[in-house]
């Protein structure tokens, strides 16, 4: 029974960290947005697996459990009010053209729950960008309904943009809208710090990150460019802070040298302030994310590269 | 002869196909299959400049100084694509319109060019023209496939007459060039996976 289960799926234990890391983060999503963000949990994972064990029983290979962790990744990043079936096309697609067709896990060159991410935002533009639902309040809040009624067009980085104000409070407690993961500021940076602890997450890349990113948002907004937050709202708003910990970390996809990991976070905390300061659009975490991934395996080769001439010079 | 022609024109929709075997003519494959419609335009011209350039490459082939064969090539081409391009114009302009500068650019697709200097340079002109129009062949339907299913995704219709019903909503991203990409790498990974089965390329990792 046992050898039958783990011809089926493989599992790992560095994965279960991430695993820790997210159950806060759900148990808040359903909190906010109600029972409907468990549901596209439940189909995101469901629709995962599926693809997965059928690209891995031609293989005869097990499910790695990292499927899991991306299906998690994937269905947070998701606006609350996403039609169930699209959640689903996502991250099959993400799967397939992000992961599967590299040669599966350990070889993808993208993150895969950003690239299904990716895709249904292009495809689907108004269900992934214009409806978002208002978080509930109080008790039992999110608990006792199935998903929020209110439907608005804003986000906290819309609303900022437009010079609205937003208390800090709500912006760090996650009382706004936005992506089912991504409003609650505290619970991302305890589940964050949780895996930079257990070394999930390489905590160059997270640091540099911070350093980009506060950098940059800080000079655009001492500089007055227009439609520049302050650094701190910023960094509370939009998926920043998740994009950091959860998704620029993922380890396959990272720089894989140490100096390169360094480049590879402030690259990534730069490219997002610049896609949300001067591009059309609100957030620029995802596109940051694969920004960078494209980039990490060349900062790798020339940096191996270099270091190895000069091993050869100083000898 | 009789046999060889066969041979000759199979060979081109099946296992030398211009685009899903030597992936050729990719930009236009990209650029105009969102809409059914204006794929079929595109794949008569194409048919057309490839049959009749092969063809007369083909005829004037012992005349054509071996070091300029290329800019005859391209002007005998040229020559076809611009009655192509006029004709469009002057029967279908809306469609002209949204082929953009695409039925121009069929000069410089490699098919095209591919076809005369790899076969009509070197064989006679009634064997070229069979060659030449089978190409063509090849071409145009992997793009109908193609653009039957980004219509589809991408419009819910099907030759502009709405399939799908209000229940559908549009994948936008089909409709983009991305889609084609993605459309193509599923169609060659369809037919090279499982209609063309790998015989001698089947090795290890």
């Amino acid at each position: 029974m046992a050898d039958k289960k783990s011809r089926i799926l493989l599992w790992q234990p560095m994965m279960a960290n991430a695993f820790y890391a997210l159950v806060p983060i759900v148990i808040a999503s359903v909190y906010f947005f109600g029972w409907r963000s468990l549901a596209l949990l439940v189909i995101v994972n469901i629709a995962g697996f599926l693809t997965e064990y059928a690209f891995c029983r031609v293989y005869r290979q097990p499910v790695s459990s990292a499927v899991f962790v991306t299906n998690f990744l994937f269905a947070l990043s998701l606006p609350p009010t996403l039609p169930l079936w699209m959640a689903a096309v996502g991250v099959i697609f993400g799967l397939t053209f992000g992961k599967m067709v590299f040669g599966g896990f350990g070889r993808n060159v993208f993150n895969p729950a950003l690239v299904g991410r990716a895709f249904i935002y292009v495809a689907f533009p108004n269900h992934t960008n214009a409806f978002w639902s208002d978080p509930f309040r109080g008790f039992p809040a999110g608990f006792a309904h199935f998903a929020g009624d209110a439907i608005t067009g804003a986000t906290p980085m819309t609303i900022l943009k437009q010079g609205g104000e937003i208390p800090l409070v709500d912006l760090v407690a996650g009382f706004t809208g936005g992506s089912l993961g991504e409003t609650c500021g505290i619970l991302i940076l305890l589940g964050g710090l949780y895996i930079l602890w257990k070394k999930s997450a390489d905590y160059r890349i997270v640091i540099s990150g911070f350093v980009g990113f506060l950098l940059l948002q800080w000079i655009v907004w001492a500089t007055g460019t227009q439609g520049a937050l302050a650094p701190v709202p910023a960094l509370f708003s939009g998926s920043f802070l998740f994009g950091l910990f959860f998704f620029i970390t993922e380890p396959v996809s990272a720089s894989q040298t140490n100096i390169g990991k360094w480049i590879y976070g402030f690259l990534f905390g730069a490219l997002v302030v610049i896609i949300r300061t001067f591009s059309v659009w609100r957030e620029g975490t995802m596109f940051a994310v694969l920004l960078a991934n494209v980039f990490a395996p060349i900062m790798d080769l020339a940096i191996r590269e270099i270091q190895a001439k000069r091993k050869a010079a100083s000898r | 002869m009789r046999g060889k022609t066969k041979k000759v024109f199979l060979e081109n929709l099946g296992r030398g196909n211009p685009v899903f075997i030597q992936i050729l003519g990719i930009c236009s494959t990209l650029a105009v299959t969102n809409v059914l419609k204006n794929t079929v335009i595109m794949c008569c011209g194409l048919v057309f400049t490839t049959t009749l350039s092969n063809f007369t490459v083909s005829l004037l082939r012992r005349w054509i100084p071996s070091r300029i064969r290329m800019m005859v090539e391209v002007l005998i081409i040229a020559c076809y694509v611009i009655i192509v391009d006029i004709a469009i114009k002057a029967t279908l302009p809306d469609i002209s319109r949204q082929l953009g500068p695409y039925v121009g650019l069929i000069i410089t697709n490699c098919i095209v060019m591919g076809r005369t200097e790899a076969f009509a340079l070197s064989n006679p002109p009634g064997l070229s023209l069979v060659d030449g129009f089978s190409s063509g062949l090849g071409y145009s339907y992997v793009l109908l496939i193609i653009a039957f299913f980004r219509e589809l995704l991408g419009s819910g219709s099907v030759w502009g007459v709405r399939m799908l019903g209000n229940w559908w909503v549009n994948w936008s991203i089909m409709v983009m060039a991305p889609g084609a990409f993605f459309m193509l790498a599923v169609f060659i990974w369809i037919v090279k996976g499982s209609i063309l089965k790998p015989d001698q390329d089947k090795k290890g990792t």
